[in-house]
């Protein structure tokens, strides 16, 4: 789904002002945020950023201090029950019953959106057979693996196809094999039902198959775009230094490269320029004096650095 | 419309009943010993007071405590429900969030109709049930009892955030219902202050039907000792009372909003 395309089409969400205060503390502050439908949508941001409430009011189970905000085209604040028809949700935490096997759950959960037994069979089904896990359809939830669990969750959420999928943190806790699986689930449903997806991460890295991403710290967006255009903005390169005297080798380079970032005792500079004889030069006048010096591509992880270092 | 979401939580409501089987037996043995040593003991101290021995006096009040333990325990699965986080399926579903509450009190009165059904079979074989027995209003009393039961239960489950005080729960809600009720000795006899708690327990009204219909027959005197339109009303009107206060509770944004933030893990998240 390209920019152009999707702009001719409805937007599956629109948040204005967008505000949650808890006492005083702004969980979301003005949010912004207009996603057209299709569009495979990614907020990013460290914990407690604002991403759980942000998910939570535009799905109607938060009710917001300020703003507004149109999902589906129905107002969160006047008109929960439509939205909550139109939209899908997986919670961070499951909300599977353990107790019920794989199909109890499913009928469950396609009974609460009022389908009919039969159709919730085919779909559980389908779905199952999507994600691998058709051969669990007896198994209590409980007995299923920690991956296993969190596919069944998505797909308890769509049991009743929704138009906009809200997933918060899809892959939080999962091991580095199940996070993979689970955003390969997540690209299988996209290209077969054309969905909105709207997901949360604070694994940044694994945002680079969204459309659009945006950083979001301390309840405001700080920064949005296409990963690839986030990325490039950020340079070519990625110098990573670790040196004995870090402080004052970043003082005598930040003249020549530009400001520092400095984690722990690693120095990381932006190099916009793909000239390679220059890194070359670098290498050699800086051999003896560090302990390590890399040159890499930059990913989201780094661009959300950088954001929070522009201070 | 919101037939079938209602149907979803009562079948699984009574999947999950039926399941749970020690649960269940025990639910049936627990009567039965109220029966056959606090009544046969009483009953020895007792003799026959008004027609009608104390166990036959007793059959009515344990057929109200199954009923009891039955719905209360079920409609408190709400708590439960809120903690394992099954309730975020239901708070997300297109419907009101009242009709949770109102599923959860019907698919809890049914958990309390199908224990008393069971216990009924039992009491007949051991021919506490006969010919003489008003079985309408046999009916109307269980129904009335079941609802009661499922109403308090809702209603302390749309205030409880854990199952923590769950023992609190048997300690301040369950026994006293249980106890200033009626079921096991009759109201009239208690000192003022009893006779008064009794009075303010729906409960009482709802167990009085039953004795109505299994001993008013067997002798006059025993029996029901208040007025049948004024036990169903109350038991009506507490049910729907209960029903809409538990609802206002539980749609109130702060009585679900810690819930989402347990689901969160954390504040804002």
């Amino acid at each position: 789904m390209n920019d152009t395309g999707a702009l001719a089409l409805d937007l599956a969400v629109r948040a204005h002002g967008l505000t949650k205060r808890y006492g005083d503390v702004l969980a979301v502050d003005g949010l912004e945020l207009e996603l057209p439908a299709g569009q495979f949508f990614g907020l990013l941001g460290p914990n407690g950023s604002g991403k759980t409430t942000t998910i939570h009011m535009l799905s109607t189970l938060v009710r917001p201090s300020a703003g507004s905000a149109l999902v589906a085209g129905r107002d969160v604040a006047r008109d929960p029950v439509a939205v909550r028809a139109s939209i899908g949700l997986v919670f961070q935490e499951s909300a599977l019953d353990r107790t019920l096997s794989v199909a109890q759950n499913l009928r469950f959960a396609g009974l609460l959106y009022d389908l009919a037994p039969a159709i919730i069979e085919e779909r559980s089904r389908e779905l199952l057979e999507l994600f691998g896990l058709n051969d669990k359809r007896d198994r209590p939830v409980g007995a299923l693996s920690g991956g296993m669990r969190r596919a069944l969750d998505i797909v308890r959420g769509v049991i009743h196809r929704p138009r906009i999928l809200f997933l918060d943190e899809p892959t939080i806790g999962l091991d580095l094999p199940n996070r993979r699986r689970i955003w390969r689930f997540i690209e299988r449903l996209r290209a077969s039902t054309g969905m909105t997806v709207l997901l949360t991460t604070h694994y940044l890295e694994e945002a680079d198959g969204c459309d659009q991403v945006a950083f979001i710290k301390s309840g405001k967006i700080v920064q949005r775009g296409t990963p690839r255009a986030l990325v490039d903005a950020l340079g070519r390169h990625i110098i990573e230094i670790e040196a004995a005297e870090l402080e004052r080798l970043v003082a005598s380079l930040e003249a020549r490269l530009g400001p520092a970032l400095t984690e722990g005792d690693v120095a990381m500079f932006r190099n916009a320029a793909e000239d390679s004889s220059a890194l070359a030069a670098l290498q050699t006048e800086l051999a003896g004096r560090v302990s390590a010096l890399r040159v890499r591509r930059p990913n989201l992880n780094d661009v959300f650095l950088w954001v929070n270092s522009a201070r | 419309m919101i037939l079938r979401p209602i149907y979803a939580v009562i079948e699984r409501e009574v999947v999950k009943m039926f399941r749970q089987r020690t649960r269940l037996i025990s639910a049936m043995v627990r009567p039965l010993i109220w029966l056959f040593v606090i009544g046969a003991g009483f009953g020895a101290v007792l003799g026959r007071s008004s027609g009608v021995d104390y166990q036959q006096f007793l059959a009515p009040g344990v057929l109200g405590m199954t009923i009891l333990f039955g719905a209360m325990l079920a409609a408190l699965t709400m708590v439960y429900d809120k903690e394992s986080g099954v309730m975020r399926m239901l708070i997300i579903a297109p419907f009101a969030h009242h009709w949770i509450v109102v599923a959860k009190t019907v698919a809890a009165a049914l958990a309390g109709l199908i224990q008393a059904a069971l216990l009924l079979a039992i009491l007949a074989v051991l021919g506490f049930l006969s010919w003489k027995t008003d079985y309408p209003l046999l009916l109307v009393g269980i129904l009335a009892t079941a609802l009661t039961c499922a109403a308090i239960g809702i209603l302390v489950a749309a205030f409880s955030r854990t199952l923590d005080n769950f023992a609190a729960v048997m300690n301040f809600v369950i026994f006293p219902v249980f106890f200033l009720s009626g079921a096991l000795y009759p109201i009239a006899n208690l000192p003022l202050a009893l006779k008064a708690a009794a009075m303010l327990n729906p409960f009482t009204y709802a167990v009085d039907l039953l004795k109505g219909a299994m001993l008013a027959p067997l002798a006059s005197g025993s029996g029901s000792e208040l007025h049948v339109g004024v036990d169903v009303l109350v038991s009506a009107g507490f049910t729907l009372l209960a029903v809409v206060v538990a609802s206002w509770r539980f749609s109130r944004e702060e009585a679900y909003e810690p819930l989402i933030h347990i689901f969160a893990g954390k504040r804002g998240g």
